[in-house]
């Protein structure tokens, strides 16, 4: 019970501790703040979380949210936002395909892959950018920022909106359909799955074609909020997302978890940070503490298992026969 | 119905006994085929006079110093890997936590300072190996966790700040030793960290081949399950693993250091996935129990070959990345193929 909704009552518990004791936290342009700091590293862990839970692992999503950011950016100046976002997120999903038909055709390890890949975009987005950062400072490009950071609803803005749209749909999909199901059954055991009659490669390519897909969009919007793409911009996603998801309740392992629980753990982690922030401590205790988090989950589970593991296969009923034979 | 079992299995005989050239080759020789094929360009380009000075005695002993400290932390890697548990990603804070405590330390002397951040660098070790070791914590996760709460820890302790080995009067001596271990030289040219990598290959490839530790590693990482239940202590030998990784990384951690003269809480970024790619390459399988510490000393080489021909060749850091990148996945790639291709892939 407790660890089913422990990711929800961890976030309420953090979010209620912020909202007493820190400073200047519970107010509309506070928790707006959050929304917008959440939105991007949200909508690229919902592609992360389904690659996880097909039993892979994406390392490539931080170097594809930059390269996106790049490419959306770049290429504004020769076809518009019209034409260059579609294509930064088409870029995207052919990393993710790149990768899915690696891991899934030639069998390479997914590990592997996605951390040659993250070595190979690294490469790309400097060798395309020189090593500048990119930044726009035209009328239109400055409208569309506006447009996107601007309020529409108390703590919605466009980008919000548009990520809180996303994973409505994926985890509507990944519950109610049979496709987002099959995607459990992989992870959970390939080979029961294929024996099913489940396109077990097929599944994995297309998770990595979604966790490319959503890196993607993360990084173009998050470029064009801020008309800006630096050539760090998802630097620090990758541990962070990883961290998310698996607090979330995400198996390594595949096959469990949800794209829901991952959004909520982002919340929590970034309302946990913006609180960090307001108590006046600074950046490392922000490290210090999210690793803490971490490895506490990490270990609550592992221990768990292992408990499971120690009394598995032990029957009770023979060790009382035993014990009072030997009159304990 | 019997006929075609055995037309099958003879099928299968033939197909394992006319295996393509290739994969024979590649199969015998390894990673060393790969390291050959490098030299090979290099020869080439040189002779059609694209690039000059690679074939000297001069250049060869550059490669192996640009990569010596890589090879030092791949040696304890390759370790974990072998253990069958992917990577140690918490090498980077210890690297950097060792050689900010050392140089921190300096003031009691040299020797007590390095003998003060082995003790460090082990605890760290032995907090993964207690986790991942007896309670069987996801090795990548719980590293990755470690490597936050330790970089939290440095920059908390030292508030952010980088620490100078030579600002301390009182430690002028110590400070000089220490900024030797990067930079003496024996006969003016092979530099210490290349000998701390020739001893470590020699004592991990004992440790690998000849003792019983070794044998149970190898049986660990094949089959955890079945090591346990022939009675290895399969607890001890994970944690033993972990523990040879942070001594390592220990002894790179003060190599980093001594060569950038300053502790700071980023010293060894990069070398969690810099040292398994060596480690991969070199034919270790993540799945565990396959490859040899000669084959990851190969792989090392061979990242070192790449890096000194695309720089002869004058092609720019960023470049050599992808090209790094395309090499990594096409090597593991066809390792992994040959391997399968003679019904041995687990991986």
């Amino acid at each position: 019970m407790i660890d089913r909704y422990r990711i929800f009552l961890l976030f309420i518990v953090v979010f209620l501790f912020m909202a007493i004791f820190a400073p200047r936290f519970f107010n509309v342009f506070n928790l707006t703040t959050i929304m917008r700091t959440m939105a991007m590293n949200a909508v690229v862990a919902i592609g992360f979380t389904i690659v996880l839970i097909c039993g892979e692992l994406d390392l490539s999503i931080g170097t594809i949210i930059t390269f996106s950011g790049v490419v959306g950016l770049g290429l504004k100046e020769y076809l518009g936002y019209g034409g260059s976002v579609p294509i930064a997120i088409l870029t995207g999903c052919g990393i993710g395909l790149i990768n899915g038909l690696l891991v899934a055709k030639a069998k390479i390890n997914s590990f592997i892959v996605t951390l040659g890949m993250m070595t190979i975009l690294q490469g790309a987005i400097y060798t395309a950018t020189g090593g500048n950062s990119i930044s726009l400072s035209t009328e239109d490009a400055f409208a569309v920022s506006d447009w996107l950071s601007k309020m529409i609803l108390p703590l919605i803005t466009p980008r919000v909106l548009i990520t809180i749209g996303f994973i409505v749909f994926f985890t509507l999909f990944m519950r109610r359909t049979r496709m987002g199901r099959n995607f459990y059954m992989v992870g959970g055991n390939t080979q029961t799955a294929w024996l099913a009659g489940v396109n077990t490669d097929g599944y994995k390519i297309v998770a990595f074609i979604i966790s490319g897909f959503t890196a993607a969009l993360g990084g173009v919007l998050f470029a064009m909020e801020g008309s800006a793409a630096t050539l760090k911009l998802g630097d620090t996603s990758l541990m962070y997302i990883v961290s998310a998801t698996i607090i979330g309740g995400t198996a390594m392992s595949g096959g469990k978890g949800g794209v829901f629980r991952t959004f909520i753990a982002i919340l929590m982690l970034d309302v946990l940070y913006n609180g960090i922030i307001l108590f006046g401590l600074g950046n490392e205790v922000k490290i210090f503490i999210a690793g803490l988090i971490l490895a506490t989950v990490v270990m609550y589970e592992a221990y768990a298992a292992y408990k499971h593991d120690k009394i598995v296969g032990q029957r009770a009923e023979l060790l009382k026969e035993l014990n009072t034979k030997h009159g304990k | 119905m019997m006929q075609t079992v055995q037309k099958e299995s003879t099928q299968i005989e033939t197909r394992l006994r006319t295996q393509s050239t290739f994969n024979r080759i590649f199969s015998t020789l390894g990673v060393y085929g790969v390291a050959v094929l490098f030299l090979l360009l290099g020869i080439i380009l040189q002779i059609s006079g694209v690039i000059n000075n690679f074939l000297t005695a001069q250049n060869m002993l550059n490669i192996i110093d640009a990569v010596s400290l890589l090879g030092i932390v791949a040696m304890g890697m390759a370790f974990v890997t072998y253990s069958g548990h992917y990577a140690d990603l918490s090498v980077p804070t210890t690297m950097a936590l060792t050689g900010i405590v050392c140089v921190e330390m300096l003031k009691y002397g040299f020797f007590p300072a390095v003998i003060i951040s082995f003790i460090v660098g082990l605890l760290v070790g032995g907090i993964n190996a207690v986790a991942i070791g007896k309670f069987k914590a996801n090795p990548i996760i719980w590293t990755l966790a470690v490597n936050y709460v330790s970089m939290g820890v440095i920059r908390l302790v030292w508030v952010n700040k980088q620490i100078y080995p030579d600002l301390k009067a009182s430690s002028v001596k110590a400070s000089v030793l220490f900024d030797n271990i990067y930079r003496f030289r024996f006969f003016d040219k092979i530099a210490l960290p290349m000998v701390f990598l020739i001893i470590l290959v020699i004592v991990c490839h004992f440790i690998l081949q000849r003792t019983k530790f070794g044998v149970q590693l190898k049986l660990t990482g094949s089959a955890r399950n079945v090591a346990k239940f022939s009675g290895v202590n399969v607890e001890r030998v994970i944690s033993i693993a972990f523990l040879l990784c942070a001594a390592t990384a220990t002894l790179g951690g003060l190599t980093v250091t001594s060569l950038s003269k300053v502790g700071a809480w980023y010293n060894g970024a990069g070398y969690d996935f810099k040292a398994v790619t060596a480690v991969v390459i070199g034919g270790m399988t993540l799945a565990g129990g396959r490859g040899s510490i000669i084959g990851v000393l190969g792989g090392v080489l061979i990242i070192g070959l790449m890096n000194n021909i695309m720089t002869l060749l004058g092609i720019g850091t960023f470049s050599q990345d992808m090209i790094r990148g395309a090499i990594f996945i096409l090597v593991v790639g066809l390792n992994a193929k040959s391997l399968r291709s003679q019904g041995r892939d687990d991986a």
